[in-house]
């Protein structure tokens, strides 16, 4: 049984980037455009959301908020993309409660060697 | 794999762009909109990620700056100012460029982002010029060569880490990866069982890691939790081998493992099930004209079907005609594209306009989710930006102009779409000066497009600025007024079956209006047979059908009028219309259909039943023939010509107003065209060397 993750940014290169590399690497993708999107498709169980933090109707930390909030996804693992300018942002990320991040620019490897890292 | 995701990446970065700029017009209007400021940050801040993702540093690079002053924007650190918008528009444009010279079109020029950055951190003052970017990602984890050492690892993770969505054991199976890892459990901190929260992790580790990795490795495995963690990493023991390069089976460290997972790129496909995918637009066309083809040969099965009578192909026919026409709706409706982006372009349009004239023009827009086949929208464009460069220069007035007529010193655009039956009605109104009537006339006598005689109503007159080489501005400027444009309108929106209305109002504005076909390929259609001859009317005018007896006409003491349930109908008989010497049968049918000019009833002898209508373009001897918007094949072979019931009803009232007031021949009248109608029909409809 492959591994479901969301992806959700509001950039449709970077999901299609992203679902390509984890679908190569053996995941199952869903794709999201923004945090109300994500809500909105998290109808099943999935293992590992990984979401850009700056996205028009809820951003990123607004999303990890309502999924840490939500009973069914507390242990979910979220991982965020930030870029090095907003370490203001990383840090509010991971007091609402984001397992990890990735730094963008990222390469597939990378993409890969984290998700790996938090969900085997 | 990387050219098609630097593919996907131009094309978002052109929508962004056409984001940024509508946002920064907006802005301009609406100073402090947190919202709007928001989008603004939102389309830079994609760029410049998706930019450095796909390997474009430098578009990267330039955008970062950008951000960084729209972020101080969006932090109430810097004003909105003019300045500011002209200088992100001017960045947008370079951006563009920079994309345009990435995609192998064109050249960016480096002075100009030097330029337009040395504007920004001038903008952005001088304590905190953008810095130069790092463009270093961390590296998860990974690590060669060095010696085999031995590590001491305590890990104490926070009691919320499960919570947080971190797993600890897959952190010792990472560590794993390194070398070996003999690990022990501290369970030491577990409360008795009255107090355990099952959400809470109250285990430790202490492991010895034998590893080249270094420590920063060691460290990496633990990134995402270390600030909240009891972490302790110390070496111990010397080193316990020779260099990792002596060492034949020395592991691969994760990151030097992971690519290998990924590398074998097989094909995009698989993983591109999304909510949308880009297709080719030729692709969709190449579709439609299939799916016209399939119609065409759907109709002959149908009468080949229906001659046969038997039963079980019949069955068949009525099964593949409801496919075809499911399959018909579905691929039309993958070409519908809404009027949005068309409409929003203006904005820059107007904005930049507004400023080489010196005129301060607000454009608004109406019914911009109004759809429209693609095909149409494609040859839109030209039109209206003549149409806006009209109203700008010629229109609309000067400021000072405006407040000494007793206007608004802001000059009003507004571009509106809406549906009405098969058509789409585009209108460009401004409130600027208007058309004046005897301005043209006198124009239009000094260049010999009219005769001293000629005596025109109104609009007449007013459809004369669509003549070719007609202009009445005084002098040439650089927006227009080189006597092209009015006319390349209208020839652009005939060859798209469309018609232009002028409405002016003298002192107040101007209003145009483009009405256009919904599409230019298969229509939903009404067949009807007058004499041996089958005409298509649009499905989408025609209201009802009724009938039409020898009492009808003569309660009507020769009017042409029927009385359909207590209204009173007009109708024009499309035998006598195009001269057509056939018998009238006893019982005639009137289709009612619904026009611009209001209800009115086509007679025929009889009403066939719906069809799939594709439409094939009449050819270049036909062109002058504007009741017959084109030609369709029917299921024997023969022709159908597809009637304009607008342009129909249009025609007879002018020809009916041109026998009373003679002498209007310089105009393109109705008399030449309704003779062009007559020439056509005497040819026969089933003469095949009209369709093309």
């Amino acid at each position: 049984m492959p591994k479901t993750i969301l992806t959700v940014d509001d950039s449709a290169s970077v999901r299609q980037m992203v679902r390509f590399t984890l679908t190569e690497a053996g995941y199952n993708v869903i794709e999201a455009s923004d945090g109300q999107d994500a809500l909105a498709k998290l109808t099943a169980p999935v293992n590992l959301v990984i979401t850009d933090l700056n996205m028009p109707c809820l951003d990123g930390i607004g999303l990890i908020r309502c999924l840490r909030a939500n009973p069914a996804c507390k242990g979910v693992p979220i991982i965020m993309l930030t870029t090095e300018s907003q370490e203001a942002k990383k840090q509010e990320g991971r007091a609402a409660g984001a397992t990890g991040w990735i730094v963008k620019p990222f390469t597939a490897q990378q993409l890969v060697a984290v998700v790996k890292k938090v969900i085997g | 794999m990387m050219d098609a995701f630097q593919a996907g990446f131009f094309d978002e970065a052109r929508e962004l762009l056409a984001e940024l700029e509508l946002a920064l017009l907006e802005m301009d209007d609406k100073r402090g909109d947190p919202e709007i400021i928001g989008r603004a940050f939102r389309a830079l801040h994609t760029i410049k990620g998706s930019g450095a993702m796909f390997g474009f540093e430098q578009i990267a690079g330039f955008t970062h700056h950008l951000e960084s002053a729209f972020d101080r924007v969006r932090n109430g650190q810097l004003d909105v100012s003019s300045s500011l918008t002209n200088l992100a528009l001017a960045a947008s444009d370079q951006i563009k460029a920079m994309l345009e010279e990435a995609a192998g079109r064109g050249t960016a020029d480096p002075a100009r982002s030097d330029e337009i950055l040395r504007s920004v951190s001038e903008l952005m003052g001088p304590s905190d010029a953008p810095a130069q970017r790092a463009s270093s990602a961390p590296a998860p984890a990974g690590g060669e060569g060095g010696p085999v050492r031995e590590w001491r690892i305590h890990f104490r993770p926070s009691p919320d880490v499960l919570v947080n969505g971190t797993n600890p054991l897959l952190l010792l199976r990472e560590l794993r990866e390194f070398g070996d890892l003999k690990v022990t459990v501290d369970t030491s901190a577990i409360p008795p069982l009255q107090d355990i929260a099952p959400e809470r992790c109250y285990l430790a580790w202490d492991m010895t890691l034998a590893t080249e990795a270094p420590r920063d490795a060691i460290r990496d495995v633990f990134i995402f939790v270390e600030d909240d963690s009891e972490l302790i990493i110390e070496a111990f023991g010397e080193a316990v081998g020779e260099a990792a390069g002596d060492r034949p089976e020395a592991k691969p460290s994760a990151a030097a493992r992971a690519p290998s997972r990924s590398a074998p790129a097989k094909s995009a496909g698989a993983g591109q099930a999304a909510a949308s995918i880009r297709v080719a637009a030729g692709k969709l066309d190449q579709l439609v004209n299939l799916v016209g083809e399939l119609v065409t040969v759907q109709a002959r099965l149908s009468e080949a079907a229906a001659r046969s009578n038997d039963g079980t192909i019949l069955d068949i026919a009525e099964a593949v005609e409801r496919l075809t026409s499911e399959l018909r709706e579905n691929s039309m409706s993958i070409r519908m594209l809404p009027l949005r982006a068309t409409f929003e372009r203006f904005r820059r349009l107007v904005h930049d306009l507004g400023v080489e004239l010196g005129k301060d023009v607000e454009l608004t827009v109406e019914g911009a989710e109004t759809e429209l086949d693609k095909t149409v929208i494609d040859q839109l464009n030209d039109p209206l930006v003549h149409l806006i460069r009209n109203s700008m220069d010629h229109g609309i007035e000067t400021p000072e102009a405006r407040r000494a007529a007793g206007k608004h010193p802001t000059a009003r655009i507004h571009l509106s779409a809406l549906h009405s039956g098969a058509n789409v009605l585009i209108r460009v109104s401004d409130d600027g000066r208007g058309l004046d009537a005897e301005k043209v006339r006198a124009r239009a006598l000094e260049q010999g497009l009219i005769d001293v005689s000629s005596r025109l109503s109104e609009p007449e007159v007013y459809s004369l600025i669509f003549e070719p080489g007609f202009s009445t501005a005084r002098e040439v400027t650089d927006v227009s007024g080189r006597g092209v444009g009015m006319d390349v309108v209208r020839r652009n929106v005939e060859a798209l079956h469309g018609s232009i209305e002028l409405a002016s109002r003298p002192g107040e504005g101007l209003t145009v209006t483009l009405r256009l076909p919904l599409t230019l390929a298969i229509i939903d259609g009404l067949l009807v047979r007058v004499g041996d001859a089958h005409f298509v009317l649009p499905l989408a005018n025609s209201l009802e059908c009724v009938e039409l007896t020898g009492e009808d006409i003569q309660a009507a003491h020769g009017n042409r009028i029927a009385n359909v349930r207590g209204e009173l109908i007009p109708y024009i008989r499309l035998s006598e219309y195009f001269q057509m010497n056939t018998a009238r049968p006893d019982r005639e049918q009137i289709m009612v259909v619904e026009t611009e000019h209001g209800l009115y009833g086509f007679v025929v002898d009889q009403v066939l039943g719906d069809h799939q209508t594709v439409i094939k373009n009449l050819g270049r001897l036909c062109r002058n023939v504007q009741v017959v918007s084109g030609a369709t094949i029917l299921g024997n072979g023969t022709v159908a010509l597809i009637l304009d019931p607008h342009r129909l009803v249009q025609n007879v009232l002018q020809t009916a107003s041109e026998t009373k007031r003679p002498g209007v021949s310089a105009l393109r009248g109705a008399g030449q065209r309704s003779t062009a109608d007559q020439h056509l029909h005497s040819k026969g409809t089933q003469d095949l060397c009209y369709v093309k």
